[in-house]
């Protein structure tokens, strides 16, 4: 058993299961037994757990995003209108509303790593940047399939397939598409990390970075890498959250960096650097994810359900800790 | 030193062990009063357990433990400290934006109806510091002064609480030679003053300069303990490996054609700002199949030297360089490493190694576009090359997935060697390749050093222990205040001569350069 | 020096006040100006109250209003407030972010001679002009009577609520048990969803899944309804159930209605037309009640393009 629990892996594994198991006690009647259940928490929970790939890789380099929810309400606005109001292919406006989450995810990560600035302010200062920007982008108001004209009328416009089909199930109801967007979100996380040269170097940076400097490593290169897929994972959820939402909500997305920094966390990610992986973020994700369900099954009352979260995070925090140190 | 002197502590059959491993087994061990005694034996002999078992890190240890004759059992660090047991560790312990004299009373402040007596604390301090001729401002940060004035303030803090039993670990390991001597006078004072002190060095000249006693330790076991007057080198090497060192081999003169690096009116600005430069307009070649010793006290600018033909201060760094007769210019360490230089840092932790990253990952790391064709890592190709070093070198674990920072700090330096290796340089830059490292691995990489010029790489070497300078070099150039004073070829240096150029004069009988 | 200068800036702004005679305010070429101080813009709710406050003010031409966005912040709101009475603006109106710290900077603008109209939220005591605000209350309760008429009195029913800390969640509630009082409707679930949709999303899939027999659904606001309608939609569910909202505002809940997807939506009114024009009535010196109920309308599909119907009393 103590062996069992020496790795990062089968800790988060097990306070997932821990999770599940309350989760049968406190079934709610037999709901949780229902497979529409877990398809559910899984669709609940796709939003954050794309936040938290990117998440991941940046906590990995020893930094922190904290403009992921922005930008995720940024691009939600942005994707729904260049496809409801203008009406433009989502073989463009995905792409674009991706780029744009690269874009802001690289902006914070120049400064961060040509000027050596923290990255805590750098994207706090993007947070508030980009939640202004989509605000002035939307002029404070949804974009939806229902719109404003000049004159005062409103339009009923026609909402466009993408969203349907983003907000669609597959596999005979069984699996939401937003599901399947964050098992292929951290499938290239996972190639990214484990695969791919510069997961390595993000691993190094994150474990002794003037070490790493010192053997070459891009370090430059390597946080722009880390930061724009961030934002690009922040633009991603963006979209599923409008599709799921059939609109641009400018307010989207609030506190939600801070979601997607316990999730990496609870998985067993070390907030100093150098630690961590793809997978424990998964298993941070789907832990969040049950818990939300369950305490939302049972109809915990608002105040208990922070207080019992709060405990919660806590708990498998120190559970998760690293006991060799 | 008479016999019967009064113990000041003394372990009986200390024995600790950590899961199914042994570190320490059975240890007797006694400082007496007005002693030096002095404790030697390789990384990983137990030396730091003993020490961690007096200081009252660990608890939990078979045996006892007598503090003046009483057994005690610490219950904590701070137990040992309130029983008079002060440790100086190499890593200094000082927190650099408190002041000097805060730092000394740091958890013992001086107090009155709750207020802290920052005037009397000052006063005390520059007292204690005085005594031991350091002229140092009480309310300066500690961070502002050089280490050897910050290792100075850390015996202040312990004379402070009237500690009488004080350990120092490596406290010369980055001390240059006048600060070595201030150190050892200090020294001298407290043993004349009847405090008893645990000195650990692996340096053969400060080892016989300082000890009255010595004792050694191997694999946790106690190898033996003797005067110093009686226990000759050879024998105490013997004592600490098990074995006898093969002598020294014989320098050939193994010098290939060609130049290796080529530098003219080379200048590096000083990384923190000063106007005067760290290294000012120095010219020098080194030769493959050649090794230049460095020499200079400590902020000599040798190190500098090294960082700036490495790119580590990008544009900063200006002068004509030429690596195997092609033109280079230091930009970033990156572009060094593609032009065939490679730099062991004088400081493995914070700048040479990934501490919780494998050893093969760290081995693979300057090289790894190599592992990673198109982008993608070839774990098996980087595993099998780590196995190889492992052979190689000598690398002793128990497996190259281990987090590199669990071996001991020999291995430690030689993943960083292996690192190097593997991208073929065609330049070593040396800083410092030996510091922390215990006899037997300083010999193996002494060993490896003569490999690589005979391969036909050129080293440059920066030193400031003086026996590896004049043993390792086949030529020696000093420097002094970002110059080079003098230049010896191996055969006329020594000691003295070095020494004299490093402080600056232009020393009779050799060449100025 | 700097200090002398802001007294004379002052003292000039003072004169210019003091100076400038009553009877030529008003007109096109020196407009009355209202500071218009709104507490947080990060809602739709109260970006339409600006946007009502705009379109009638727009319709006069001796009236230019000056919007400031206090962000949710209340000392911002508070140094509004003091900017405002210090530029010598003729009227304020504020929508205040909470009542006892912003009542002394309202009370103070008062007593020095400007008419003051809160909207929405009250202050503390009576110095202002004019309280408009419509009542939640009333809104829930009516709320409460339209779903008992339309379900015929039985049926279970699944409440969404917005913060039970704030005061419209609270009224939105307690309001609607009161309508339903007395029939043989029942809550079978209820769960807080902050205001926000996706939470009201998540919160109607657990009662879709513990609960086969829903009849209605009354949401605090639209957007939590909505998100409700896409959680039944998901589960093909959408058809046998009924969805209610409060809010109304033109882009969401009235969309929603004519959509399809709510069956009613009940309006809670900006007042910001009403502040416009009770605004004129002082200006030009008249006199208006103190404390003013904004009458709510209710929307369905039918009654939509009339612009739907008043709230039976």
């Amino acid at each position: 058993m103590k062996k069992f629990l020496a790795y990062p892996v089968t800790r988060a594994l097990l306070a997932l299961v821990i999770i599940v198991i309350l989760g049968t006690i406190f079934n709610a009647d037999g709901a949780f037994f229902d497979w529409g259940t877990h398809r559910d928490m899984l669709r609940q929970v796709s939003v954050y757990g794309i936040l938290a790939c990117g998440m991941t890789l940046v906590i990995i380099t020893g930094g922190i995003d904290l403009s992921v929810g922005s930008v995720l309400g940024l691009t939600s606005v942005f994707f729904s209108m260049l496809s409801i109001h203008w009406g433009w292919s989502p073989w463009v406006t995905i792409p674009l509303s991706l780029l744009l989450g690269a874009g802001c995810g690289m902006i914070s990560g120049g400064f961060i790593a040509r000027f050596g600035l923290q990255p805590f302010i750098v994207t706090l200062a993007m947070m508030v940047f980009a939640r202004g920007m989509a605000k002035y982008v939307s002029g404070g108001q949804k974009i939806s399939n229902y719109l404003q004209k000049p004159d005062g009328s409103f339009e009923n416009l026609e909402l466009p397939a993408v969203f349907d089909a983003l907000d669609a199930r597959l596999l005979g109801n069984n699996v939401t598409v937003v599901s399947v967007i964050l098992g292929l979100s951290v499938a290239v996380s996972y190639l990214v990390l484990n695969r791919h040269r510069y997961g390595r170097y993000l691993f190094a940076i994150g474990g002794n970075e003037a070490a790493a400097a010192l053997s070459g490593v891009p370090v430059l290169r390597a946080k722009l890498l880390a930061y724009g897929i961030s934002g690009m994972f922040a633009a991603l959820a963006g979209i599923c959250q409008a599709a799921q939402e059939y609109q641009g909500d400018p307010e989207a997305g609030t506190a939600y960096e801070l979601s997607a920094i316990a999730i990496v966390v609870i998985g067993g990610t070390s907030l100093m650097g150098g630690r961590g992986g793809i997978m424990l973020t998964l298993l941070g994700t789907l832990t969040i994810g049950y818990l939300e369900k369950i305490l939302s099954l049972n109809a915990v009352g608002e105040a208990s359900r922070l207080m019992l979260t709060g405990a919660i995070i806590v708990g498998a925090v120190m559970f998760q800790r690293n006991r060799a140190n | 030193m008479q016999e019967n002197a009064h113990v000041l502590v003394e372990t009986r059959g200390v024995s600790k062990s950590f899961g199914p491993q042994t570190v320490l087994s059975g240890v007797d061990f006694t400082l007496r009063a007005g002693e030096v005694h002095l404790l030697a034996g390789e990384n990983g002999a137990g030396k730091s357990t003993l020490i961690k078992i007096l200081a009252g890190v660990y608890q939990d240890y078979k045996g006892t433990v007598l503090l003046q004759g009483a057994p005690v059992r610490f219950a904590s660090p701070r137990a040992a400290a309130d029983a008079g047991i002060a440790v100086i560790h190499q890593e200094l312990s000082l927190i650099p934006a408190m002041s000097v004299s805060d730092n000394i009373f740091l958890g013992r402040e001086r107090t009155r109806l709750g207020q802290v007596q920052f005037g009397e604390q000052a006063g005390h301090c520059r007292d204690l510091l005085l005594r031991l001729g350091l002229n140092v401002d009480p309310g300066v940060p500690a961070g502002n002064y050089p280490i050897s004035i910050q290792q100075g303030i850390e015996i202040a803090k312990a004379l402070a609480f009237e500690s009488r039993i004080l350990i120092m670990d490596e406290p010369t390991s980055s001390l240059n030679q006048e600060e070595v001597d201030r150190l050892f006078e200090v020294i001298a004072g407290l043993r004349a003053a009847g405090c008893g002190i645990i000195y650990i060095s692996h340096k053969m000249e400060e080892i016989y300069r300082i000890a009255d006693r010595i004792t050694v330790l191997r694999d946790g076991a106690l190898a033996g303990t003797a005067p110093a007057g009686e226990l000759p080198q050879e024998k105490l090497i013997r004592w600490m490996v098990g074995r006898e060192l093969a002598a020294q081999a014989e320098v050939k003169d193994v010098r290939q054609d060609g130049i290796g690096i080529e530098v003219e009116q080379f200048t590096v600005q000083d990384p923190r700002g000063l106007p005067r430069p760290a290294v000012d307009a120095v010219s020098f070649q080194v030769r493959r199949g050649e090794v230049v010793g460095l020499g200079g006290l400590q902020g000599s600018g040798a190190s500098e030297l090294l960082n700036g033909l490495f790119g580590v201060y990008g544009r900063r760094a200006t002068g004509s360089v030429r690596v195997a007769g092609a033109a280079y210019a230091p930009a970033t360490p990156r572009h060094a490493i593609e032009s065939g230089l490679a730099l062991v840092t004088n400081d493995r932790k914070t700048t040479g190694l990934v501490g919780g990253m494998s050893i093969a990952r760290n081995a693979t790391l300057a090289a790894f576009p190599r592992y990673t064709p198109w982008g993608l890592v070839r774990e098996s190709q980087e595993t099998a090359a780590a196995e190889a070093y492992r052979t190689q070198l000598n690398i002793k674990c128990a497996d190259v997935s281990m987090p590199v920072n669990s071996l001991s700090g020999g291995n430690q330096q030689k993943v960083v060697l292996a690192k190097w290796l593997d991208i073929n340089p065609c330049v070593l830059l040396l800083d410092e390749p030996t510091r922390g490292v215990d006899v037997g691995a300083k010999q193996e990489i002494y060993g490896l050093i003569r490999q690589w010029t005979a391969q036909g790489k050129a080293v440059l070497l920066v030193t400031t222990e003086m026996s590896e300078l004049l043993s390792l070099s086949d030529r020696i150039l000093v420097m002094h205040r970002g110059q080079i004073t003098a230049e010896f070829a191996r055969h006329e240096a020594t000691q003295e001569k070095v020494l004299a150029a490093a402080m600056g004069q232009s020393a009779a009988g050799c060449e100025a350069v | 020096m700097f200090r002398m200068k802001i007294a004379a800036m002052l003292a000039a702004c003072w004169v210019v006040c003091l100076g400038a005679p009553a009877a030529d305010k008003g007109t096109e070429a020196n407009p009355w100006v209202i500071g218009m101080s709104q507490c947080n813009l990060g809602e739709p709710w109260r970006v339409q109250m600006n946007a009502d406050v705009a379109k009638a003010a727009e319709a006069h031409k001796n009236l230019k209003v000056i919007f400031k966005d206090a962000q949710n912040d209340t000392l911002k709101q508070r140094a509004h407030l003091e900017e405002f009475a210090s530029q010598g603006v003729d009227l304020i109106i504020v929508s205040p972010k909470e009542a006892a710290p912003l009542t002394p900077p309202i009370k103070k603008a008062f007593r020095d001679g400007i008419p003051v109209i809160v909207l929405d939220r009250a202050v503390l005591g009576k110095d202002y002009t004019q309280f408009i605000g419509a009542n939640n209350k009333l809104i829930g309760e009516a709320a409460g009577k339209w779903v008992v008429k339309k379900l015929g009195g039985q049926g279970n029913i699944v409440e969404l609520k917005g913060l039970m800390t704030s005061t419209p969640g609270q009224d939105r509630n307690s309001g609607f048990r009161k309508g339903i009082e007395g029939s043989g409707l029942e809550v079978i679930f209820e769960a807080d969803m902050q205001w926000l949709e996706p939470n009201a999303r998540k919160e109607m899939e657990s009662a879709l899944a513990r609960f086969d027999d829903i009849k209605l659904v009354y949401a605090h606001n639209d957007p939590a309804a909505h998100g409700a309608w896409l959680a039944a939609k998901a589960a093909g569910r959408e058809k046998d159930i009924l969805f209610v909202g409060i809010d109304g505002l033109p882009q969401e809940g009235q969309a929603y209605v004519a959509q399809g997807v709510l069956d009613v939506c009940f309006e809670y009114p900006t007042g910001g037309k009403e502040a416009i024009a009770s605004a004129l009535t002082v200006l030009g010196g008249g006199e208006v009640p103190q404390d003013m109920v904004v009458p709510s309308r209710y929307f369905t599909k039918e009654n939509l393009k009339d612009g739907g119907a008043a709230l039976e009393e």
